[in-house]
Formats: C-alpha cells, sequence, structure tokens
C-alpha cells in the first residue's frame, strides 16, 4: 500500500506574545526599550509521527485543545509544523474550521466555481459541476444569491457538498459532521463511505464514536499534543474514554470535589458533579412508574441542577440491555441549542410513543457533559432500571432485544429432482 | 506535468482576477466604468485648477496630466487595496495549498486591466490635442512589466505588514495621498529645479509616469539612465517584497 500522508516528528507551537504589540507604535517602543514582549509559546503538538495509506481511513479522537483542529490545518498545508515534515500526495480537500470556507459576498455558485478551480478544474469545468454541488446541498433555489444571506445550515450543506463533490484524493474532515440536521448528516456520511469504497482516503475528527466507528479502519487518540495511541476503534475509543475519566477525577479534585465515582445501589455514577442529575424517573403511558408492556408509551424524566453556574451542557439519554448491549442513544451536545434557557434546575423530559423492545431487563443511562465533552458532570450507568414485560403471553423461541413483527410467508419451488427427472 | 501545471496556474489567476471584478462591481450598473470614472473626475478637477484658476502655461495640458495620471492611477490603486489582500481574502489564505502570493498578482492585474480599459480614451485625448501616435509606444509594454514588478513588490510589503500590523494600511494611505503630490503628474517635472530632480530620479513611480508621458504624449522615448534606475529599484523592491512575504508566508495563515 502506498502511503500518502507521513507525519514525521511534527511539533507546531504558536507564538502568543502576552503583551502582544499591536500596532507599530508598541512594537517600536518595545523594540526601543530592549525587551520583545514576554513571548509565550503555546505547544499544540508535540512529536506527533504517523502514517496513512491510500484508502485508509483514520479517525482523531482527542479532549478539546488536544491539538486535533492543527494537526488537520497541517494535514491540508494550511500553515507549517514548527519542526518535523509532512509528506503528503495526492489532492486534499478539506472542511476545516466553518468560518471563512466562502466568501460572503458572492453567490453560492461563484465561491463553488471557485473551490473547482482551485481544486484542479478549468473554470468551464467548474461551472458544469455546480448544478451537482447546488443539488446535493439542496441549494437550487437559492445558489445565486450572496452566501452572506445563507442560514448557517445552508452554509455547511454548501461547505459539505463543495468538499465532496470535487473528487478529493485526500478527504480531511474537522468535527463538522457534528452539525447540521440528521438527515443531510447521514446523506454525507454516505457519500464519505462511496468516496472511501471508490479510493479516497479520509481522515476525520469528531466527538462522537459511533461515527468514528462507523467511518474509521483505524483511529488516533490525541492527549494533549501527543499521540497517546493507535488502535482499532473500538480499543482506541475505550483508551480515550479511560483519558476522559482520568481527566474527570483531576478536575472534580482540582476543584475540591468529593469522591467522584460512587456506588450507588445499583450501577455506577461517576463526574465532577457541577452539573448533577439528581432523579431519573421512567414513566409508562398511564405516568406511573412500573414496568411497561413491549410497544407502549414512555416518558423518562430526569432532574438537573447546576452546582456551579455555568451556561450549557450536553447530555447523553440511552437504554441499555442488563448485560450492557447498547440498544439505543442520543448525545445532544447543547441542552440551550435543544431547549433553550436552563435556568438553575429543571426537568427534561423525553417521551417515546412505543418502546419495540423485548421483554427484559433494560436501563435507562444518562450523562451530562460539558458542551465540548471533555469530561463528565455526572453520569448514571446502569443506575434506572427499566423492565419490559410481555403483552402476550408467551412468544416462543425469541430473543434479542428488539420487537419486530415479522410476517411470515413461503413460496416454495418444484422439487429439483421431478423436474430434471425426465431429462 | 509541469505544462499542465502552469496550465492551471493560469487558469486560477484569471479566474481569481474576473472574481476580483465581480466582487469589486457587483450590483453596480456602471460596471467597469467606475475604474474610469475616478481618473476622469480627477482629471477634470485639475484641469480646471491648472488651466483656469492657477495657469501652469503647458501645452495640451488634458492629454499631459492623463498621460501620467493613468500610470498613477495603476499603481495607487492597487498599494490602496494592497493591505487587506490576505486579510479580505479568508477564504482563499486558508484553502489547502493555495499560495496566498497569486492574491497579490491578481490585484495588480485586475488593477491593469482598468488601466488598459483608460488606454483608448488617453490616445484619444492625446490625438485631439494633437499628439501623434509613433513607434515609441512599443515600448510601453516593457514600461508597464517594470511597473508590475514595482506594484507587486509593495503590494506584497504593505499586505505581509498589514495582517501583523493594521495601521500599515492608513500609513499607505497618507503617503500615497502626498506622493501624489510630489509626483509630476500634473506639473513638469522640471520645473521643480535641480535639487528636486533627484526625488524625482530616485522615486521609480516618478520616472515610470514620466516616462509614460513621454511615450504617449510626446511620442519619445524616456531617457534610458532614470529608467534603468527605476528598473533596478523596481526589481529590488519586488525581490524585497517577495522575500519578505516568504519568510511570513506561514505567520500570516497562522495570524488569520
Amino acid at each position: 500500500m502506498a502511503v500518502v500522508i507521513a507525519v514525521e516528528g511534527v511539533t507546531k507551537r504558536f507564538r502568543v506574545r502576552s503583551n502582544r504589540p499591536r500596532t507599530l507604535r508598541e512594537s517600536a517602543s518595545q523594540w526601543l526599550s530592549g525587551r520583545l514582549g514576554d513571548i509565550d509559546t503555546v505547544t499544540a503538538l508535540e512529536d506527533v509521527s504517523f502514517t496513512v495509506e491510500r484508502g485508509e481511513s483514520l479517525g482523531i479522537v482527542g479532549h478539546n485543545g488536544a491539538g486535533k483542529s492543527t494537526l488537520l490545518r497541517l494535514l491540508c498545508g494550511v500553515g507549517l509544523p514548527t519542526m518535523g515534515r509532512i509528506n503528503r500526495s495526492g489532492h486534499v480537500s478539506g472542511l476545516l474550521e466553518l468560518g471563512g470556507a466562502f466568501h460572503l459576498d458572492l453567490s453560492g455558485r461563484d465561491n463553488v466555481v471557485t473551490a473547482g478551480v482551485l481544486s484542479g478544474l478549468t473554470e468551464r469545468e467548474a461551472r458544469a459541476r455546480v448544478g451537482a454541488v447546488a443539488a446535493f446541498a439542496e441549494l437550487d433555489d437559492v445558489i445565486d444569491h450572496p452566501v452572506r444571506t445563507y442560514s448557517s445550515g445552508m452554509y455547511l450543506r454548501l461547505a459539505f457538498s463543495v468538499a465532496l463533490q470535487f473528487e478529493p484524493e485526500i478527504l480531511v474532515i474537522d468535527e463538522v459532521l457534528a452539525v447540521g440536521d440528521s438527515r443531510f448528516q447521514e446523506k454525507c456520511l454516505e457519500h464519505v463511505r462511496r468516496l472511501r469504497a471508490a479510493g479516497s482516503t479520509l481522515v476525520v475528527a469528531s466527538h462522537i464514536p459511533e461515527q468514528i466507528k462507523s467511518l474509521c479502519d483505524e483511529v488516533l487518540v490525541l492527549e494533549d499534543g501527543r499521540v497517546a495511541a493507535r488502535d482499532e476503534p473500538e480499543r482506541a475509543l475505550e483508551h480515550y474514554f479511560e483519558l476522559m475519566n482520568a481527566r474527570t477525577a483531576r478536575r472534580a479534585k482540582a476543584i475540591g470535589g468529593q469522591a467522584t465515582t460512587s456506588e450507588p445501589s445499583e450501577g455506577t455514577r461517576s463526574g465532577t458533579q457541577e452539573v448533577t442529575v439528581d432523579a431519573v424517573r421512567v414513566t409508562a403511558g398511564d405516568g406511573r412508574e412500573r414496568a411497561v408492556r413491549g410497544g407502549e408509551a414512555v416518558t423518562i424524566e430526569l432532574d438537573y441542577r447546576f452546582a456551579q453556574p455555568l451556561p450549557d451542557f450536553g447530555l447523553s439519554l440511552g437504554v441499555y440491555s442488563a448485560a450492557h448491549v447498547k440498544c439505543w442513544e442520543v448525545m445532544l451536545p447543547s441542552a440551550v441549542a435543544r431547549f433553550g434557557p436552563l435556568g438553575d434546575h429543571g426537568t427534561i423530559r423525553c417521551t417515546m410513543p412505543g418502546l419495540p423492545l423485548l421483554p427484559g431487563r433494560y436501563y435507562v443511562n444518562v450523562g451530562v457533559y460539558p458542551p465540548d465533552c471533555d469530561f463528565v458532570y455526572d453520569y448514571h450507568w446502569q443506575m434506572h432500571p427499566l423492565t419490559v414485560v410481555s403483552v402476550t403471553e408467551g412468544v416462543a423461541g425469541v430473543s434479542g432485544v428488539v420487537a419486530l413483527e415479522p410476517a411470515w410467508s413461503l413460496t416454495a419451488a418444484a422439487q429439483a429432482g421431478r423436474r430434471t427427472g425426465d431429462g | 506535468m509541469t505544462g499542465a501545471l502552469a496550465l492551471h496556474r493560469a487558469e486560477v489567476v484569471r479566474h481569481l482576477v474576473r472574481r476580483d471584478f465581480r466582487l469589486r462591481y457587483h450590483d453596480s450598473t456602471l460596471g467597469l466604468a467606475w475604474s474610469l470614472l475616478l481618473p476622469l473626475t480627477q482629471l477634470a478637477v485639475l484641469v480646471f485648477l491648472f488651466q483656469r484658476v492657477v495657469p501652469l502655461g503647458i501645452d495640451g495640458y488634458p492629454a499631459f496630466v492623463f498621460s501620467a495620471l493613468l500610470p498613477w492611477t495603476w499603481f495607487s490603486a492597487c498599494l490602496a487595496g494592497a493591505g487587506t489582500l490576505f486579510l479580505g481574502n479568508r477564504d482563499l489564505v486558508r484553502r489547502p495549498d493555495f499560495d496566498p502570493f497569486v492574491i497579490v498578482v491578481v490585484s495588480t492585474l485586475s488593477n491593469l486591466l482598468g488601466y488598459l480599459v483608460g488606454v483608448p480614451i488617453l490616445l484619444a485625448v492625446c490625438a485631439a490635442y494633437g499628439a501623434a501616435l509613433t513607434p515609441a509606444l512599443l515600448a510601453l509594454p516593457g514600461l508597464l512589466l517594470i511597473e508590475g514588478a514595482l506594484i507587486l513588490g509593495l503590494s506584497l510589503v504593505v499586505a505581509t505588514l498589514n495582517v501583523f500590523y493594521r495601521d500599515v494600511q492608513h500609513i499607505v494611505g497618507v503617503a500615497l495621498t502626498l506622493l501624489f503630490y510630489l509626483t509630476p503628474v500634473f506639473y513638469r517635472g522640471a520645473e521643480a529645479g535641480e535639487r528636486a530632480q533627484i526625488l524625482f530620479t530616485l522615486s521609480p513611480i516618478a520616472v515610470l509616469v514620466q516616462a509614460h508621458r513621454a511615450i504617449v504624449f510626446r511620442g519619445e522615448l524616456p531617457g534610458a539612465g532614470a529608467l534603468a534606475v527605476a528598473s533596478l529599484t523596481s526589481l529590488l523592491v519586488c525581490g524585497f517584497g517577495y522575500a519578505l512575504y516568504r519568510r511570513q508566508r506561514h505567520d500570516i495563515v497562522d495570524a488569520i
């Protein structure tokens, strides 16, 4: 396999002058007085080395500030490493930070053409592709309006379309899959998979473990600018979560909290407790806390409380089987974005019109996180049972977690022996 | 392979020049005519001032002024906009594998188009005041090349420094206003006396606009000595600007 990206001992430092001269006058007076400002360097990446082979798909996970974005920018050739080298062969298309991908005063069409020309097409070829890009972005009717007038969702769709439609040999995506509506997200993921199948190389940073698992062959874990691990996704993510727990413990200690991992009567609870989930209630269709019947409506209520004045939190809510099989889980990166102002405590309600689970014992697992998911405020693991009972007694021979309602039929073929018998 | 690459470079520049035009003149009915309107109104005011109010007694004064004003406008329009070249094109600067140097080339070329649109008008004005078209005009492309190098070098310096020090664009604005009066655009350089001649010889833009006037208005080849100095200075400025830009290139990307 040919190596398309080779990163060798890359270190990136940014100069952050604490009293950086903003004007010539300040600069001159600092220079004259012989002290050139206190130059603080921030090390974003430290001695990072890895290779990516053609057609491979590498995921990058790491806490906020671990250096993911810096690394992806360098991979795209935006900026130079302070030390080390990056060798790359092949045309790269990058979806880096969302801002600044387009010129706001130009129409969507003009921006698409510019992107096309810069990725190696002639202007004529690029113009011919605008239709396909606009269609993919679902922006056909506004493609001639200035990008300034687009909503952030439209902007994002266009950015994605552009990055995906000009057949990059190497596609670098930073985090942005987390934004946008889920239907468009799925469409993009589908397209990314197609590009992969066609031999494109993919490097993607994401906070969402499911995305990483579904897209990547291998995952690189970054911790404080260094490579902490490179492994197949399952094990790499495990490592990442261990680092996240360690960070949670360190933080809880730093803010003077008590023991972070407690042992409730059932399951485990962990987190810094800056935001707490005080109670979780699982109620059936009639509003009572009792065992639910398969297919019945269920409401999950959770009471949250801000122990510290914080602006927002991310929320995860999942249903797991007693054997730790994840049946379903949802992650909301921002409760404020989803629900509006949160107050200092409140109740979040999640109603499911029908629970298509087979009879058995399940658990509702909830977690609250800072919006960047760097550590955990409060996580309840297998603490809140949800018992599903059967409506119809004794459906024999069924196992698993999902209640499917199969309809059976049979189309029998004529017996082979009889037909060929007379030949 | 390198041929295809060069061809694509040209395509990128061509596209970006067109994009620059669209950005500048979108939603305006007059479009490209705007790039002529400034020098033409300037011409009208100067003619009014120095033919009527304070007569300078120069024959064919409108042609005299315009033949120097047009190359000056190319120069000053480029530099006035140079400060925001990198800051205002964030989408290009941060594109993978894009060399922001191209933006400066594009700005120089796109303003050159404004100049080229003015050339027929200039020739008409000159003809109206009795100037003849002579073979000296063949030297014009060479002159433009030298001026282009000067503009490119200075624009690179301004665009690069302005990323780190926002004062630069304001300084450039003031400097351009002053330089306009210190450049023999609307007066004869020779009338300033012996001492000032050094200024007009050392300032490459002064040499270039006077050479432009010599070719178009008087129909003669400009003096080789001053032009040689101006060419050398322009090339040095260009080299310096490029070296400065190269050194700062990656810091520019980080800072934007």
